[in-house]
């Protein structure tokens, strides 16, 4: 079992938006650490902060404190200038294969300019150019005869490929999954995961992979973490969360997940409430609203970190 | 095995190319460009015709005065009768047709690099930029349009520069305000942001991304301004602020006419006619624009 | 007629556009019980939309077209009664929920109002309080405190918007309920919640549903029957043990083999191959033989008719004939 190398680490990052109002701390003091070519599944509903982390580890918002570390430097103060060099290494697959892609630019055009803006080739290199996108194209599942067509053209399989080759083309290190397949189509679902498993068993891509179906990361992660209103609820071995979730959120989690068998027999818990926006929250635990165990010391003062078992922390009282 | 083919088979068209297709469809926008196509080669071939002749042509037909024969009615020899001058009114309609159709088009133009790049640059940086910008422009916009080419051609002087001046001023804030507006909901796309996570310049997002992205409302507001601007030409020469006589224009030939009235129904119908049609040719051109531009593309 | 509330005979709808005739529907059958929930499996372009509006009467035209068919409720063809009648039929007798709750509600009126109207619509005589009670009962049978019934949609959450519109499409008590992907925009816990009291209000007020969706899994736990659409056809339909653990037909057994799911552990997921063909130009013979690994010569070019299976399953696949 070699050491894998750590890659990518975040401390204590903490990203808040001023809004009418009120301050919304969409991410509030997320650490962990993500070693190269291995994928940790980020978990959680709308307003967990799963996208906004995402994308605050990416520089695309600006964190409001913490650090984060890529390949042992701290890019956290990192001005756009100088993050340019390093976003060859980080990227992004977005959710929406219609809005992350150009309108207006082919297949070919929109893959290329990843590398005309990083200057991986020269603009006048058109046949440099030519000949890798015809390369990417091809690792991504895309006839060649599509080079032309615009994003309107394709159904959004192809266009989720496109925006995966976009990122390919650069050879990154780094790959933030900002639930890639959601928009997709149920049987597309399993073409484009298994080429991303795929492209990661190729090329040693580590993924950062958001979603709010655990169904899906489930035997794409190593690692999973669960977060709710902006904070990590639990973290643990993606085959160790499973079998032992210990967070009453993952627990509810868990059980709301609609399983395709009909003689799957589920303790289902149905959590009470509604899912708020972290704005000014009060403290003590955020889930304690809808929690069906939440005591008087859960709703005020911290919450401890404990560490259930390797590898595996949760963050609740009753643990 | 099998190969799977996608039996899908993608056309592969621009959005440019499938703008046409559907504009096509629409008859009465054809007609529309049709009739301001015409326009276009009357005006050329006026141009054409004097640089040819050296003004000859034009001195001897289209500002020659005969005064005996004023005013009369259409014939076989002056299908649209004579002026006030006795100068025939359907060369004087054609010679006339350049100004209105290239100086509202020029105007319109100007109006809408300069509207739309102020535009760009206030809708992508906001704050500040944005409120300083988009203030000037309300300022402007308080003034009439009208009284705002009047008093730039007042102070200037009464060239054809200084009218095209006045009038693409006059439509610098409406074309500013609808590319800030398009910029606006374009810089929050995911595509942007997919842009900004390569690396990408602002300069590239701008001009590369959003500006194209942008562009259909812009074109309308165009169309449509083209024709606003061709009757604020006729307007001003209307007023006397124009195009100056002998020059034939068909805002200043509905001018003159207005005495003329009892002497004969052509001296007034003719040119109001031409500004009539122009105008509605293009504002249903640019209806027919605004729908074949319209992103019900996914179907 | 064995008491089926709802009898779809070869429905055919097209969309006549610019690009071509899309074929929507293309001869769908289909039948529904007093009381029953059947699940309509597909995925984008299957027809599962256009065949809710087919019954509901509301395919847009143009482009669309009801070609051929009948639509028997309670044993009238609604294919065939007058405009003004379908109207009354639309929210007393057959309801539909939509799949996108934040632009489903108007925006500028209160969600008791939006309640009322329907209520009011279908009983001209009541009296004005009378209808006020009935949609203050209606919000709270779908967990809403009657204080919020003077708030507007934006004020509500998308789980709750969703509530609002069940009310809406229960008040009036209809025989049938059309719910198209009801809880696909929502969040898993929120869907957990929202399914569970579609489940507990189906019991009470003896509702019959026609659920539409793309998720297997919410259909094994919501439906008692089930049938899947594949470019506008119904391919396979059965009960929920017929379809997951007698699944018969290749579509189906393709699309539950590709599915992540926590039951099972995989180390690669399995896929079917290829896409969805174009509904200007389908194939002939099967139109899922271009992606089906057993398809034979006589797939590619005759088209396999719908036939029963024992006990009620229904499968349209040659191979189902070689027993």
């Amino acid at each position: 079992m070699e050491e894998k190398k750590e890659l990518l680490r975040v401390e204590h990052l903490k990203k808040y938006f001023q809004t009418p109002g009120g301050t919304l701390h969409a991410v509030d003091d997320v650490s962990f650490t993500l070693n190269e070519g291995t994928t940790l599944g980020v978990v959680g509903e709308s307003g967990c902060g799963k996208s906004t982390l995402g994308r605050t580890i990416l520089k695309l918002h600006e964190p409001t404190d913490g650090r984060v570390f890529f390949e042992g430097k701290d890019i956290t103060d990192l001005k756009p200038k100088q993050m340019k060099p390093y976003r060859k290494e980080m990227q992004i697959i977005f959710q929406d294969p219609f809005a992350s892609l150009n309108p207006r630019m082919t297949v070919g055009q929109t893959i290329s300019e990843s590398l005309l803006i990083q200057k991986a080739f020269d603009r006048r290199d058109k046949a440099g150019l030519e000949k890798r996108v015809a390369e990417v194209m091809d690792l991504v599942g895309i006839a060649p005869r599509l080079v032309n067509s615009y994003p309107h053209e394709l159904d959004g399989g192809r266009r989720q490929r496109v925006g995966i080759g976009r990122v390919l083309a650069l050879n990154p290190k780094f790959i933030v999954c900002d639930e890639p397949v959601s928009a997709l189509d149920v049987s597309i679902r399993a073409q484009v995961l298994n080429l991303m498993q795929d492209l990661q068993e190729k090329f040693g891509f580590t993924y950062l992979f958001i979603t709010h179906d655990l169904s899906v990361v489930k035997h794409l992660s190593d690692d999973i973490v669960v977060m709710y209103l902006g904070k990590i609820v639990e973290k643990a071995p993606a085959k160790e969360l499973f079998i032992n979730p210990c967070h009453p959120y993952t627990k509810a989690l868990l059980s709301a997940i609609p399983v395709p068998d009909p003689d799957y027999q589920v303790q289902r818990i149905i959590l009470e409430g509604e899912l708020t926006s972290p704005i000014d929250p009060k403290p003590g635990c955020r889930f304690a609203k809808r929690c069906p165990y939440a005591t008087d010391a859960c709703r005020q003062g911290d919450i401890p970190v404990k560490e259930v078992a390797p590898g595996h922390t949760v963050a609740c009282n009753l643990v | 095995m099998k190969t799977v083919e996608a039996t899908s088979n993608p056309k592969q068209r621009s959005l440019w190319v499938e703008t046409w297709r559907r504009l096509k469809k629409d008859k009465l926008a054809i007609v529309g460009m049709i009739f301001i196509l015409l326009l276009f080669c009357i005006a050329i071939s006026t141009i054409v015709i004097d640089l040819v002749t050296h003004k000859s042509f034009y001195d001897a037909y289209v500002i020659k005065q005969n005064l005996r024969m004023r005013f009369k009615g259409p014939s076989k020899d002056h299908i649209f009768g004579l002026d006030e001058f006795g100068r025939d009114i359907f060369l004087r309609m054609l010679w006339a047709t350049r100004y209105s159709l290239f100086m509202g088009t020029f105007a319109i133009a100007i109006a809408t690099v300069i509207g739309g790049t102020l535009g760009a640059v206030a809708g992508y940086y906001g704050k500040a930029t944005d409120n300083v910008i988009m203030r000037f422009m309300d300022i402007l916009l308080a003034i009439p349009s009208m009284l705002l080419a009047t008093a730039i051609v007042a102070a200037l002087g009464t060239s054809l520069t200084n009218v095209l001046i006045a009038i693409a001023i006059s439509y610098i804030p409406t074309f500013a305000r609808t590319v800030r507006a398009s910029v606006l909901t374009v810089k929050d796309q995911e595509f942007v942001e997919a842009a900004r996570a390569l690396g990408a310049s602002d300069f590239r997002i701008i001009f590369k991304y959003i500006i194209p992205n942008s562009l259909a409302p812009l074109i309308v507001q165009a169309t449509l301004g083209v024709a606003g601007a061709i009757l604020s030409v006729a307007g001003l020469s209307f007023l006397g602020l124009g195009i100056q006589p002998p020059t034939p224009e068909w805002g200043s030939m509905l001018s003159n006419a207005r005495s003329y009235i009892r002497e004969g129904w052509h001296l007034t119908v003719i040119p109001g006619l031409g500004i009539m049609l122009t105008i509605l040719s293009l504002n249903i051109m640019g209806d027919g624009l605004r729908d074949a531009l319209d992103p019900r593309l996914k179907n | 007629m064995d008491n089926n509330l709802l009898e779809v005979k070869n429905l055919v709808i097209n969309y006549e556009t610019d690009d071509g005739n899309v074929h929507a529907l293309n001869g769908v059958t289909l039948s529904l019980k007093d009381g029953e929930t059947l699940g309509l499996v597909g995925e984008t372009g299957a027809g599962k939309t256009t065949l809710a509006r087919g019954i509901m009467r509301l395919v847009p035209d143009p482009p669309g077209k009801i070609k051929s068919g009948e639509v028997f409720f309670e044993g009238r063809d609604l294919l065939k009664i007058s405009a003004q009648e379908m109207l009354k039929v639309r929210g007393q007798s057959i309801s539909m929920i939509f799949q996108d709750p934040m632009t489903s509600l108007n925006p500028v009126l209160t969600v008791g109002f939006q309640i009322e109207e329907v209520v009011r619509t279908h009983n001209p005589e009541m009296k004005k309080s009378e209808v006020w009670e009935r949609a203050c009962q209606m919000l709270e049978l779908v967990g809403i405190s009657r204080d919020r019934a003077n708030e507007y949609p934006h004020q509500f959450s998308g789980g709750m918007k969703q509530r609002v519109i069940i009310a809406i499409a229960l008040a009036c008590n209809p025989k049938l309920l059309i719910a198209d992907e009801p809880t696909t925009a929502l969040d898993v816990t929120i869907q957990a919640q929202v399914l569970d009291m579609i489940r507990a209000l189906k019991k009470k007020l003896n509702t019959s549903m026609l659920l539409i969706t793309h998720d297997l899994g919410v259909v094994a736990q919501t439906c008692d029957r089930v049938a899947i659409m594949y470019a506008g056809e119904i391919v396979e339909e059965g009960d929920l043990h017929q379809i997951f653990k007698e699944t018969r037909h290749p579509y189906t057994q393709g699309l539950l083999g590709s599915l992540p799911s926590l039951a099972v552990d995989v180390d690669r997921l399995n896929p079917i191959k290829g896409m969805m063909p174009d509904p200007t130009n389908l194939p002939k013979g099967c139109k899922f033989s271009p992606r089906c690994q057993w398809a034979t010569e006589r797939c590619e070019s005759e088209h396999p008719e719908l036939r029963e299976l024992p006990g009620g399953h229904m499968c349209r696949c040659f191979m189902t004939e070689e027993k």
